[in-house]
Parts: structure tokens; sequence; C-alpha cells
């Protein structure tokens, strides 16, 4: 009897391990995120006139659904400092303005931590938009070079 | 029995914490920059006077303008020097007179400037830095004063080069 007691209350355990183990699965958020277009570019421009350098409108779309209401993220981190071969800008020199605020909000970006774009609560149930605008800081320290860096936006909830 | 149990939890327990509402999506973007090349050069004032004084007790004319503000900029190759250089067209020079030009000399401050004697065939160092950058200094200049000089109003014209390869 009481083998059998304790090979039901093992049972019972295992079931309920699987039941939480199945269960976040089955309810796991769906996001669908994208930025557009996958490119942009800081034109040369003279500091003295053009202090900060605007590159193209960056669209962020995204959708949240099963979220549980729990809180959402939008981060951006840089892989590198904007790096022609020797030369280098600090990524700290580019920031960024967003719309709508909230849920985006402006920020510097950052080669070690990812920066939030924008956050919310809950359900995103039809795919909205925000647009992003990058700003160079422009300065004569720049070394003549064409520049690349590769930024990743990361979605996530929570 | 308990330590089984206890391993069974475990086993079932550890692997679905992660699971527990995690979720997230990423996209890139690429960034790119350009940087031409370009410079600038700024002079405070574009004429300055020495005047006339007593060779006893002025020795050295200092110009009317006290200190030349030079401001230069440019933006060039990671490495690659930066000059700013000075020339004389001419002696300084009143109808048939003139004053040997080397009589001028300046002092200078600010980083990457250096002091130095005019001369109307060579450019001499105003300033020289290494890669991109935006410099500000200033020149004193004066001119050796003497008995020699005949009356006159003497002029010649200064010009400045930066070079930034």
């Amino acid at each position: 009897m009481h083998r059998f007691m304790s090979i039901r209350f093992i049972v019972a355990w295992v079931v309920a391990g699987m039941a939480l183990l199945i269960a976040p699965v089955a309810n796991a958020q769906s996001i669908t995120f994208s930025v557009s277009p996958s490119s942009i570019s800081f034109a040369d421009a003279d500091p003295d006139t053009t202090p900060s350098i605007t590159a193209a409108n960056l669209t962020v779309s995204y959708l949240l659904t099963k979220s549980g209401g729990a809180n959402w993220r939008i981060t951006v981190i840089s892989g590198t400092n904007l790096t022609s071969g020797a030369a280098s800008i600090p990524i700290s020199n580019v920031t960024w303005t967003a719309t709508p605020v909230p849920p985006f909000q402006a920020g510097t970006m950052s080669t070690t931590v990812g920066q939030t774009v924008a956050s919310g609560v809950g359900d995103v149930k039809s795919t909205l938009t925000g647009t992003v605008v990058f700003h160079l800081a422009n300065s004569w320290s720049y070394n003549v070079g064409t520049y690349s860096a590769t930024f990743t936006f990361t979605m996530s909830c929570p | 029995m308990r330590r089984l149990l206890a391993l069974i939890v475990a086993l079932v327990l550890v692997p679905a914490a992660p699971l527990l509402r995690a979720a997230s999506k990423t996209d890139t973007l690429t960034v790119s920059a350009t940087v031409a090349a370009r410079a600038k050069l700024t002079l405070s004032s574009a004429s300055m006077t020495f005047a006339d004084a007593d060779p006893d007790t002025v020795p050295s004319m200092p110009a009317n303008i006290g200190a030349l503000t030079i401001t230069a900029g440019a933006r060039t190759t990671l490495g690659s020097t930066v000059s700013l250089v000075v020339l004389a067209s001419s002696d300084l020079q009143s109808g048939l007179d003139t004053i040997a030009v080397s009589n001028m000399a300046w002092t200078a401050t600010g980083a990457g400037f250096v002091a130095g004697t005019m001369n109307k065939t060579t450019a001499q160092a105003v300033g020289s830095w290494a890669s991109s950058g935006l410099w500000s200094g200033t020149q004193s200049y004066a001119v050796a004063n003497s008995w020699n000089y005949s009356t006159g109003t003497y002029t010649t014209t200064l010009t400045y080069t930066l070079t930034a390869p």
C-alpha cells in the first residue's frame, strides 16, 4: 500500500511537471517584428554647417500576441563602433529620435548594452509601426573613410 | 524514494523554467557613414599694420591687431600630416624702398602652432598636426625696428596654405 501510494505520488509530480513544461509552449508569445529598410547611410557633410547628420527614416513594425499581459521591449545594440579600416567613430556619436512617444523613445547607441527603443505592456493585436531616425554627431576629427556598423534590433517579451 | 522524487521534480521543472513566457525576435540594420576629405582655414583679421615707432625705444614693432587667431580644420586619412604654412609675396615694399620680410617674425600659441620668421621664397611652417581635427591658435607678429628704414608706407601680402593629403 505504501509502495503504491509512493508511485502515485511520483506520477502526480511528473504529470504536474510535464504540464508546466508543455503549458508555456502552448501559450508562447507570438512576435512579428521587422525594421525597414535594412540599411541606412550618413552622407558626408561639413561639420560647421551640418553639426548633426540625419539618416533616412527607419520603420519598425511589430505585432505581439499571447503575451499574457507581460512587458515587452524593443532594443537596439551595435556590434562595433563605426569602423573604416583602422579608423573608427565612437558609436555613442549616433543617437536616435523616435515616434510615437510612447511607446517609442529617443536614445544613444551602445556597443555593450542594448538600448531601449520602445516598450509596453500586453498584446499588440494588430501590426503597429514606429519611426526611428538616426543622427550622427558631425566632427572635424573624423578621418576620411567609408564607415560601417551593424545594428541589431530585438523585440522581446518579457 | 525521496531522492528519486527530488530528481524527477528537478528534471521536469528545471527545463520548463526557461520556457516560461520568453520570446524574442531580431532584425538587423546595416549602417554606413561617408567621411570625405575637406579643409577650412579662417584668420581673425585680413590685414594688420605695424605702427611707426622710435627704434631706440621700440626695437620690435608689434602688429596693431595684437594676436592673429587662426582656426584650421581638416579631414584627412588616419595618420596623415596636416600642415599650415605662410609665404610672403615679397619684401615689405614702399615704391622702390624695401624692408626685408625676414625682419617680420611671429610667436605662436596653441597646440601644433610654431613660431617662425617670414620668408618670401620658401613657405614657413605655422603649424602641423596628425590626422583629422580642428585646431585654433594665435600668431603675434612683430617687425624688427631699425634706423635704416626709409620713410614710407610698406606693404606685402601673406598667403596661408593648409594642406591635408
